[in-house]
């Protein structure tokens, strides 16, 4: 028999404390990271102590890690990456080989620890931390980017090294060198699989069934996720599923849930998805960060503070010089070098499960995983910084850094929509539009939420975007703010509004409305033409009643033969139209 | 990794299946998820998983009371549209009645009366959506029948928050209940335009501070020792707020309630013990002995007695039915009551089993009645099951025996108005047809002759004395009823209207002298407008103050409902 349940005061807390730190952040113009971090060392055990870690808690900031990588997979479409791969592969290692001297000669350095911990300590510094890196780069809207992409194929690349230590690690010692390097090769062997098994999905079973479900909201959501859990369980299982055959070895979750939605990024309705995606993330992601001062109590995370504070001071200037030798030894502009370099100076969170599992695996004592805790939350902290400020920063030292960067230009970027036209909807009243806003405007957007009229648009040369219009990174991609012309055939308000809002003072807008009200509203926000459906029926309607009501067959005949020809072939202009709908008009 | 990720992704691992087949088959989403609830229930243990459920409800009830329509409330008591607390009285009473027959204890009855009684708002208002224009008269009768239900339902949870009706609990729950309203009144008026400024333009922070406030407002209800879904229906009406200064707020919350709703109907089938696989026989046949007694309630006696009291607040057999056809199904509110009771230990598993296994069953069946629910009246209506009475047509309508050479309107709506004014314009005698009772009287005062009925019935056209009539033009966009006249046996021409273009097609086809498809003509006028101005032949500003005007011109001679 099932117990009562409480809902438990924890979450509640920590939403509450995130979301007032959030406030603060927000109106002092810090980023919200530091501010959930903050609240977690608040109310955690090492200030006020009133929340715990729970089961809860756990999985819901086990969720913040995947699926932030989930929705990193969806933004990931292969041929805007794939130029990038190699460099990133030369970037990384030696990156990581460089890392882990310094963090572990630093750790040396410092009195109180040894070779073993000090080894520990910069297998465990190595990597920069994606939940910062990639939170970041989505708030700034440049996951894409170039120097965005190089940071998240470093981070991935990081990543898998992290799962083969943690195996390695959670394996106890290792007798010798060949379990290691049997390890490794059963993780890449994995990976490869799991790359493989998702791009083979995108190519041969997902784009039937997506395009099958695209067209309801919920079920295309909860179909992604199911997707997505799919991959992150079978990458957190792969153990059990090896164990036959006599093999120890791990994936990480976030790994499974990249790959998830790397497959679904291939797919023509990924934009939908990723706005669906994203307020599920940014909630759980926060109760991630919340909860990463959560699990210590003071006397541990402050056992090693200064020391923590000199590793750190150490430690991110040496990162940001080891990636950007690096990125420019690889032929990135100046620019990129500099952003790609400066977005990974911090600690990542991998640090601190890496110390956890040495911890309890019996390597190292309590206040060194209390000193990385304290290392992971300082550099994250102070990165955030410099991420939130990067391009001031480069316009600031452009001079000094083109002085140390290569002359080499890696080509990169998209062409991006201006002085375009935007359609919302494709429809019997917007289709006959088209082919004149074609000839005036070099771009026509076309955003809908029907896959066949996606097709259709697609076969015809426009550009056509799938999803609701509702959606802020839709409305982002359309470049509604740059457009020189916009045409919603949607009736409904809100979505008209949010179009007038958002639209150009100097774009000419042309909407639909159903209601008078409404018209009248949509006038006084701006619109310059409201089309009214039902209205124009009536007049029509009224005007071939007289017509037929006064015997006046021909015209009548003409009239009703032109409206049936204008079903059959929709041409908007047929000639014999204008002279018999001005008589009857008049 | 922990347990409970494992069972979460178990979970959508499970569910993903059967939503695929759900769409595949056009079936609503709540059945499929708790039919994988039944399988995943084999797999997992559901235990873990409840307080997931719980956000699941919440926020189910959150949104859903951050979308409700005050004034609708206005609406449902002036159409008298009432008539939905007689329907659940009824019905609700007939499903107790029945557990009390099979032996049921009489807390126990008492939700099985609820279950019997309500009926769903997601798959309702789904259906309604995908099928059917809310301005029909049927659609309009079931979203009322449906809002008050809900209305009911929330009172229900208060009530049986302690999971039983001792005067010692009822009276500070309704202290408690209403003093969250209260503060949900304040909270929208004063600070959630505060919460606004201070997320400013973020709609991470935005979103972040709903949700607080949501836990706040539950954490209040379960300190005021009563139930979690009253604190988020309050935190619902706390942040009710025109969603298009909110888009980035509003569409984020619906991404967050489907994940956790996902997990509340999935857990719901985990929590059913199955008959016959985990129990023996006595008690599987038991079991399925009350489950097939509520779908039957459901599905069957619940449209019938919404019918009857229906046809007899006035409104004609077809659209009674077919309103009625929308409730054919077992509530979701009643799934959180059912769970909520069976946490405290207020509902027996049996009991529990049956109303969540009628509640899968009967969505689905829901969805199919749905489909076919215009066969489903005809073949009553042919049976005599269903009989409106024609007095009352009769009583209501008003048309001269002589007339002739007529033009029969079909619809009182904007079309239906602007056509009897140009008839009258030219002194050529028409009727009108309206089968809506709320434009009953403008129909009948303003009106030369008008004829109160359903034009799907014979008597209607009898009376409309058509066989004599010229012209029948329909201003109503349905294929059913566009197929109707075109049946008539008569020699009038006739004119229709439609949706989309292959159904004007095939209706011209079919014989209409002309389709109207207002779409259509709004493409033609919004080419010529928008070429006039690309060409340099209108500035903008002339496009705008023309149209403005013409506006106008339109809200000056059109009444205030029909705009």
């Amino acid at each position: 028999m099932v117990t009562e349940v409480a809902l438990t005061v924890d979450l509640a807390i920590i939403v509450l404390s995130a979301t007032l730190a959030g406030f603060v952040a927000k109106r002092t113009g810090q980023p919200t990271i530091i501010a959930y971090i903050l609240a977690g060392v608040v109310i955690g055990p090492a200030a006020l102590g009133i929340v715990e870690v729970s089961e809860l808690t756990d999985l819901l900031s086990e969720l913040g890690l995947a699926f932030l990588l989930f929705l990193l997979g969806i933004k990931m479409r292969l041929e805007e990456v794939q130029h990038v791969l190699s460099p990133i592969v030369k970037i990384s290692i030696p990156q990581m080989a460089a890392i882990f001297l310094a963090g572990m000669g630093v750790a040396l350095a410092l009195p109180p620890f040894g070779l073993v911990e000090s080894v520990i300590i910069g297998l465990a510094v190595m990597y920069s931390s994606t939940a910062v890196v990639i939170k970041m780069l989505n708030d700034k809207d440049e996951a894409t980017s170039l120097h965005g992409k190089i940071d998240v194929g470093v981070l991935l690349i990081q990543d898998i090294v992290v799962v083969i230590i943690l195996a390695v690690l959670a394996a106890g010692q290792p007798d010798d060198l060949a379990e290691v390097a049997t390890t490794l090769a059963v993780v890449l062997v994995l990976v490869a699989i799991i790359t493989v098994a998702a791009i083979g999905a995108s190519r041969s079973v997902l784009p039937t069934v997506f395009r099958r479900i695209a067209d309801d909201k919920e079920v295309f959501f909860l179909v992604a996720i199911a997707w997505a859990f799919l991959f992150v369980f079978v990458s957190d299982n792969v153990n059990l599923f090896l164990e036959p055959f006599g093999i120890e070895a791990y994936l990480s979750i976030e790994m499974g849930a990249f790959m998830a939605g790397l497959a679904l990024a291939q797919l023509p309705y990924s934009k939908e998805l990723q706005d669906r995606v994203n307020p599920l993330t940014d909630l759980f992601v926060m109760v991630f960060f919340v909860s990463v001062a959560l699990d210590l109590e003071a006397a541990q995370l402050l056992a090693h503070w200064q020391e923590a504070i000199i590793a750190g001071l150490v430690l991110m200037p040496v990162k940001f010089l080891v990636f950007f030798y690096l990125i420019d030894w690889q032929g990135f502009d100046s620019e990129t070098t500099f952003l790609g370099s400066i977005n990974m100076i911090q600690v990542s969170e991998f640090g601190i499960i890496v110390t956890a599992v040495a911890f309890e695996g019996g390597f190292i004592p309590a206040e060194v995983l209390g000193f990385m805790t304290l290392l992971a939350i300082f550099t994250m902290s102070v990165s955030v910084y410099f991420v939130e400020f990067n391009h001031a920063l480069y316009e600031r030292f452009e001079p000094t850094i083109n002085r140390w960067t290569g002359d080499d230009e890696f080509e990169g970027g998209k062409r991006e929509y201006r002085d375009h036209a935007v359609v919302i909807g494709y429809d019997e009243v917007t289709k006959n539009a088209l082919p004149l806003l074609a000839d005036h405007y070099e771009d026509v957007v076309v955003v809908d939420r029907t896959v066949e009229h996606i097709d259709t648009l697609e076969e015809k040369g426009y550009d056509a975007i799938f999803g609701d219009f509702r959606n802020a990174t839709i409305r982002k991609d359309a470049a509604v703010k740059k457009a020189d012309f916009l045409l919603s055939s949607s009736v409904e308000p809100v979505v008209n509004e949010a179009l007038l809002r958002d639209a150009d003072e100097d774009a000419m807008v042309f909407v639909e409305a159903k209601r008078i009200e409404h018209a009248r509203a949509l006038y006084d926000s701006g619109a310059h033409c409201v089309i009214m459906p039902p209205f124009l029926a009536a007049d029509r309607l009224a005007d071939y009643l007289r017509v037929y009501l006064e015997e006046e067959a021909d015209t009548l005949e003409e009239a009703i033969d032109s409206d049936v020809e204008l079903l059959e072939t929709p041409d908007p202009f047929p000639d014999t139209y204008d002279r018999l709908g001005g008589g009857l008009d008049e | 990794m922990s347990e409970l990720l494992t069972a979460v992704s178990i979970l959508f691992i499970v569910a993903g299946p059967f939503l695929l087949v759900a769409s595949r088959f056009d079936l609503p989403m709540v059945p499929a998820l708790v039919l994988s609830g039944f399988v995943a229930g084999a797999i997992i243990d559901a235990d873990p998983l409840l307080e997931l459920a719980y956000y699941g409800i919440a926020l189910l009830v959150f949104t859903w009371a951050a979308r409700i329509d005050l004034t609708a409330i206005r609406t449902v008591i002036v159409d008298g549209e009432l008539a939905a607390l007689g329907q659940i009285l009824v019905v609700g009473s007939i499903g107790a009645g029945f557990g009390l027959a099979l032996g049921v204890s009489p807390t126990d009855t008492v939700y099985l009366g609820i279950a019997a009684a309500l009926s769903s708002t997601i798959v309702g208002t789904a259906l309604l959506q995908r099928g059917i224009d809310v301005n029909l008269v049927r659609g309009r009768l079931a979203q009322s029948i449906h809002f008050v239900q809900d209305l009911i339902a929330i009172v229900a949870v208060l009530l049986l928050g302690a999971g039983t009706l001792e005067a010692g609990y009822v009276g500070p729950a309704l202290a408690g209940g209403a003093a969250l309203l209260l503060a949900a009144v304040l909270v929208n008026r004063y600070l959630f335009d505060v919460i606004g400024q201070l997320a400013g333009d973020s709609d991470e922070l935005m979103i972040l501070g709903v949700v607080a406030l949501l836990a706040l407002f539950v954490g209040a209800a379960e300190f005021a020792g009563i139930s979690v879904v009253v604190g988020a229906f309050a935190a619902g009406l706390a942040i009710r707020h025109d969603p298009i200064e909110y888009l980035g707020l509003f569409n984020g919350l619906q991404s967050i309630r489907d994940f956790f709703v996902a997990i509340f109907f999935v857990t719901i089938g985990a929590l059913v013990v199955f008959p016959f696989v985990e129990l023996g026989w006595a008690a599987s046949v038991e079991k399925l002995l009350l489950a097939g007694g509520l779908v039957v309630l459901a599905a069957v006696v619940k449209p019938a007695v919404t019918t009857a009291i229906l046809i007899y607040r006035g409104h004609e057999a077809r659209s009674a039915t077919l309103a009625s056809l929308n409730t054919d199904q077992v509530s979701e509110f009643a799934l959180i009551i059912a769970i909520q009771a069976l946490m405290l230990g207020a509902l027996s598993q049996s009991v529990f089993d049956a109303i969540i296994l009628a509640a899968a069953v009967t969505m689905v069946t829901s969805s199919l009645t749905h489909r076919y629910s215009e066969e489903i009246y005809r073949m009553l209506a042919d049976r005599g099951v269903i009989t409106g009475s024609h007095d009352r047509i009769e009583k209501w309508s008003d048309v001269p025996d002589d007339i002739a050479d007529h033009v029969v309107i079909v619809g009182y709506g904007r079309q239906g108005r602007k056509l009897a004014e140009t008839c009258e314009e030219l002194g050529h005698p028409y009727v009108v047809i309206e089968n809506d009772p709320v434009h009953r009287e403008a129909v009948t005062s303003e009106c030369e002759a008008a004829v109160v009925g359903d034009a799907m019935e014979d008597y209607t056209w009898e009376m409309a004395n058509v066989d004599e009539a010229r012209l029948v033009v329909s201003t109503v966009d349905s294929q059913p009823v566009s197929r109707r006249i075109l049946s008539l046996d008569v020699s009038a021409d006739v004119t229709l209207r439609a949706g989309d273009r292959t159904t004007a097609l095939e209706l011209v086809d079919a014989g209409a002298l002309y389709v109207g498809h207002p779409d259509l003509l709004a493409g033609q006028q919004l080419a010529t407008q928008i070429r006039a101005v690309l060409d340099g032949d209108l500035t903008r500003e002339e496009l705008r103050n023309r149209q403005r005007s013409e506006l106008e011109r339109h809200a000056d001679h059109i009444p205030r409902h029909l705009q």
